[in-house]
């Protein structure tokens, strides 16, 4: 070790971190924190390494499927999507809700592993271990926080959640990726030698063997991805009794987050003096729905997929926005637009669709869906629908999109 | 390398509690969501589960003890993803709950009466021919869930955990 020649600060610190502090008082051992409260013949470092790593490996996946689609709905000047493959933001998505789903029962065997040393005597050893103990609440909350916000999320149940889901859920995700790097850190060589040695199984008779309870968490989180994932792999439909989605449910045969009256747009859709306003660097364009019906009509079939993970597929027709963008005087192989809902209010209201969508010919304002004019909870009288985005981004109902230059 | 781990983890942790902060979007609300789900596992949840463990260990027998543990923690994992399906707005997804703690529940029952059945045979020594259809393999059962490793271990004394 170099320690001997660090300097003689970091010496003292190091020193004064692992100055033993005096114990509580021995009549305070009670209850749990009593010699010998819990069984621990099941649990070892072994099934907790093993439980950890597995449970990093989806935290991980969860992060990173995460912060796409959070980087993806509030794009950083560095940060760029592409518009193909089309369905790559619905498997990202769809990997993302399924990983979290399936880490439930990872996450409470793990927690069930170690739950004895939550009641360690003394509490406290040493202001290091103050700090150690203290990351490990940090990581344990926030990754509940993930799982179960997630879950009630996916669940659209906001009732229990005093807080905006987004905000939340990314930045507990940012605490929680954080305190996995710190708890790996200072649990390497535990990982390592249980790993590396072979560790007999003590686990008594009549509970869960080491491979036992492994076991059962794979079928667990199997059952759990097997009851939900129809809600994005459509084969899987008939199975998934817990889909919080099916895909073919909602009205022409596609799921709906918010309806028309729920976004309070029925009287302004059904208007006849709708007018689709059209802002560009050359001229602004007024078009009525029978204008918008008599420019070159095309035909995408494209994927709706939400951030809650359900995704289905739905065959759009209407006009290129990239047409729309020529219209209002701007190059449509150097544009974005800012589109807006008739919605008078609402977080989703307005979108900013980036270069490479408008680019794209299969980014569309459609006007209709399976060859029928759109349903009023679809976008009545018409909408966006671009190839790899967020079900969020894909503005219903909208009344004006406003073109400019994107260099 | 654990250093670098610690320090790297530390810096998100303190980004993660600067951004919720200077957030507008972010409520304290939030702080109380991070507690209580905190409190609300390690005070509620994982006692019960423990409690509900030590029931299974007073009332199952020995040799289906095992399994019997092993499907109500599928259950209870179910539980955790379906509830708020259950509780919450929209379509009513009781009825599909159910059928999962029936396709839980099925299996481990058919599990048990056929390493019943097998044991039996096994105990009556055997010799005499035995049935026409071939056995089943023995290692493995069929249907979910699968066996969870029920053979009884030896109660060495415990090793606590590090």
């Amino acid at each position: 070790m170099v320690r001997d020649a660090e300097p003689g600060v970091i010496r003292r610190a190091h020193a004064w971190m692992s100055r033993p502090l005096p114990p509580p008082p021995a009549v305070l051992r009670q209850g749990p924190f009593r010699r010998g409260a819990f069984d621990t013949r099941g649990r070892s470092p072994r099934l907790t390494s093993l439980l950890g790593i597995a449970l990093g490996v989806a935290f991980t996946i969860c992060f990173a499927t995460g912060l796409i689609s959070h980087l993806i709905q509030h794009p950083p000047f560095w940060f760029g999507w592409p518009s193909r493959p089309v369905g790559l933001y619905r498997v990202t998505q769809g990997v993302h809700v399924a990983t979290g789903l399936a880490s439930v029962p990872l996450l409470g065997a793990k927690l069930w592993s170690v739950y004895p040393r939550l009641f360690a005597w003394p509490p406290v050893r040493d202001p290091a271990n103050a700090i150690e103990r203290a990351s490990i609440a940090v990581l344990v909350a926030a990754a509940l926080f993930q799982v179960i916000s997630g879950v009630l999320n996916v669940a659209r149940w906001y009732t229990p959640m005093p807080f905006f889901f987004t905000a939340g859920h990314y930045w507990a995700a940012w605490l929680a990726i954080g305190a996995l790097l710190t708890h790996l850190g200072v649990k390497l060589p535990i990982v390592r030698t249980a790993l590396s040695r072979r560790t007999p199984d003590h686990s008594a008779a009549g509970t869960l063997s080491r491979r036992g309870l492994l076991g059962t968490v794979g079928v667990a989180a199997g059952l759990i991805t097997v009851a939900t994932a129809g809600q994005t792999v459509a084969p899987l439909g008939p199975v998934s009794v817990l889909a919080p989605r099916r895909p073919g449910s909602g009205p022409q045969d596609l799921p709906v987050n918010k309806t028309a009256g729920g976004a309070g747009v029925r009287d302004a859709i059904l208007d006849p003096a709708y007018r689709l306003t059209v802002v560009g660097p050359a001229r602004t364009q007024t078009l009525s729905l029978t204008d918008l019906a008599g420019l070159a009509q095309h035909t995408v079939v494209l994927p709706i997929s939400c951030v809650e993970g359900w995704s289905a597929v739905g065959t759009w027709t209407g006009v290129r926005l990239r047409d729309l963008v020529a219209l209002a005087g701007a190059d449509p192989d150097d544009a974005e637009a800012y589109v807006e809902s008739l919605e008078a209010r609402g977080r989703y209201r307005t979108t900013t669709v980036p270069p490479p969508h408008i680019r794209d010919p299969f980014t569309l304002l459609a006007l209709r869906l399976g060859g029928e004019p759109l349903h009023p909870d679809h976008g009545y009288p018409a909408r966006l629908i671009a190839p790899n985005r967020p079900g969020v981004l894909q503005t219903k109902w909208v009344g004006r999109i406003t073109v400019r230059s994107a260099s | 390398m654990r250093a670098v781990l610690i320090a790297a983890g530390a810096l998100v942790m303190a980004f993660a509690v600067t951004g919720a902060l200077t957030d507008p979007d972010f409520k304290g609300g939030a702080l109380v969501f991070l507690v209580g789900v905190l409190v609300a596992h390690d005070a509620v949840l994982l006692p019960l589960t423990i409690g509900a463990g030590a029931l299974i260990g007073r009332f199952v027998p020995l040799r289906s003890r095992p399994l019997v543990r092993s499907a109500a923690l599928i259950s209870l994992a179910v539980t955790v993803v379906a509830l708020p399906l259950v509780l919450g707005p929209g379509t009513d997804y009781g009825r599909g709950l159910l059928e999962v703690y029936g396709v839980v529940w099925a299996g481990t029952g058919v599990v048990l009466v056929i390493r019943r059945v097998r044991e039996g045979r096994r105990r009556r020594g055997d010799t005499r021919p035995r049935s026409p259809l071939p056995d089943p393999p023995p290692a493995r059962s069929p249907g979910p869930p699968p066996t969870p490793g029920p053979a009884p271990r030896s109660p060495a004394p415990g090793t606590p955990p590090r």
